[in-house]
């Protein structure tokens, strides 16, 4: 499997549309940030694309070749971490085959959606024990690393022997996390992973993550509210706006083109002439606005190469002050407003 | 390389500067090898995608080199290199801002020369001058 590919895909909920016909792909050996504002359809998105809920319209499929017959899944994949020592076998474009994930064994083997925990099951306590929680997982993950699992609860120092109903959030969410990571599937996504845990335990997560990532290659898609300190893990974020996405790009890149522009209102105005200010804050006479260039492929490519990049220009300009902007400020910037 | 990660620019950069700097430090010695880009983004907590962009850089500029299957080493003369950039750069970076700021506190080219041609000597030559002025 070596994408996943989600087109045109709404989800209703009676009268209720909560997803507006999304468009994604998702590489495989990547670390997707998922991020968006509560109720923005962040988990009903992640549930559609492993196959947990079906989709009102549009369909998800997975490209695979036919020649794929990885005993592992894992083999010969590249580690996707750029030391350029791995071999990528090129195969024929015609090769190339798409099948739909819904329904689907082989595709959804490669599948694991850890979902949001809850001490509670509908209206009851959720008597299950830890340890019956993952061993169900095994069962429905066939690539589950049971040695993994082990180390991890270790790690965590979760007692497997308590119901999830005693649990606090924060080993709910370990919980969730130990079944991301050892079920060993290609494409794995996790629905805030951090929520709860204290900041010795995120690091931690953040660690396991890497090293898993590192080792094997698999993908991962973390949807998280504390962006500033997941930022920098990720490798593409795709930003989900009231059930539209906003944007999904290389996180580097995006910020590259993103500043933070303050000084005297009328000098702020002239120096971010042609570009959409994105929260606006006065302070007396002063303001700062948030802009984003337009990308590099946008715009003419000799265009791009001789106006050295917005900073230098401003620079020039010494009334006002250009700064970069944090994902977590550009994320404020560009979902905060009201609409 | 234990700096901590600013937000003033990008990561894939500051990894980049960050064994410029443990080069002309002698941290990193000429030949020697250097952290992988898994062992940098398992320090940094950092995607390996950006610490391979900061190291790539380096290697396009000749003061890396890749051995094959062993990992990357330092370019013998690296250290000379990263000095006759910076030399280079020196005056865009740190002159140009050090006259745009003397100008706009209406310091003379004069002081400012001889701001740098006292300084170590007896403390800030300016506050000096200005107290003998004042008392």
């Amino acid at each position: 499997m070596s994408k996943i590919v989600a087109s045109g895909v709404v989800k209703r909920y009676g009268e209720k549309e909560v997803l507006h016909g999304i468009d994604l792909e998702l590489e495989q050996g990547k670390i997707y940030g998922l991020i968006g504002r509560n109720g923005a359809g962040k988990t009903t998105l992640l549930s559609i694309l492993s196959s947990q809920n079906p989709a009102t319209e549009g369909t998800v499929t997975v490209e695979v070749s036919p020649d794929d017959a990885r005993p592992d899944g894992l083999q010969g994949k590249s580690s996707g971490a750029g030391n350029g020592s791995n071999i990528v076998k090129m195969r024929p474009l015609s090769a190339v085959v798409r099948e739909p994930v819904w329904e689907n064994p082989k595709a959804l083997s490669h599948l694991c959606f850890s979902r949001e925990l809850n001490q509670m099951v509908g209206n009851s306590a959720n008597t299950m024990k830890v340890k019956e929680y993952l061993k169900i997982a095994s069962l429905f993950l066939p690539h589950w690393n049971q040695k993994m699992a082990d180390h991890l609860v270790a790690e965590f120092g979760l007692d497997t022997k308590k119901k999830i109903s005693k649990l606090s959030k924060g080993m709910l969410s370990m919980v969730t996390i130990v079944v991301a990571l050892a079920s060993g599937a290609e494409f794995t996504f996790l629905d805030e992973p951090v929520a709860g845990l204290d900041v010795v335990a995120r690091e931690k997560f953040y660690q396991l993550l890497l090293e898993e990532f590192t080792e094997t290659g698999r993908t991962f898609v973390i949807s998280t509210h504390i962006i500033e300190e997941a930022a920098d893990i990720f490798e593409e974020v795709i930003l989900l706006d009231e059930g539209k996405i906003l944007l999904k790009e290389n996180l580097e890149e995006l910020l590259e083109r993103a500043w933070c522009v303050s000084g005297r209102e009328d000098e702020v105005d002239r120096a971010t002439a042609g570009y959409t200010q994105y929260h606006a804050e006065r302070l007396g006479h002063s303001k700062s606005v948030t802009i984003l260039e337009p990308k590099p492929d946008d715009a003419g490519k000799n265009e791009r190469q001789n106006a050295a990049s917005i900073q230098m220009r401003f620079a020039r300009n010494a009334a006002v002050t250009v700064q970069k902007v944090s994902l977590q400020k550009l994320f404020v910037a560009l979902c905060g407003e009201e609409h | 390389m234990n700096e901590i990660l600013s937000q003033e620019k990008s990561i894939y950069i500051q990894i980049k500067e960050m064994i410029e700097n443990d080069i002309l430090r002698d941290i990193l010695l000429e030949e020697e090898r250097v952290p992988s880009t898994n062992e940098l983004a398992k320090a940094y907590s950092i995607n390996p995608a950006t610490a391979a962009k900061g190291v790539n850089l380096l290697v396009d500029e000749g003061i890396l080199y890749k051995k094959r299957g062993i990992g990357m080493f330092v370019q013998s003369g690296a250290k000379k290199k990263i000095m006759e950039k910076r030399k280079k750069n020196f005056y865009d970076d740190y002159v140009k801002r050090l006259m745009a700021e003397a100008a706009s506190l209406g310091i003379t080219r004069e002081e400012l020369i001889m701001m740098i041609q006292e300084d170590g000597a007896e403390g800030n030559p300016y506050t000096k001058e200005n107290n003998k002025a004042a008392g």
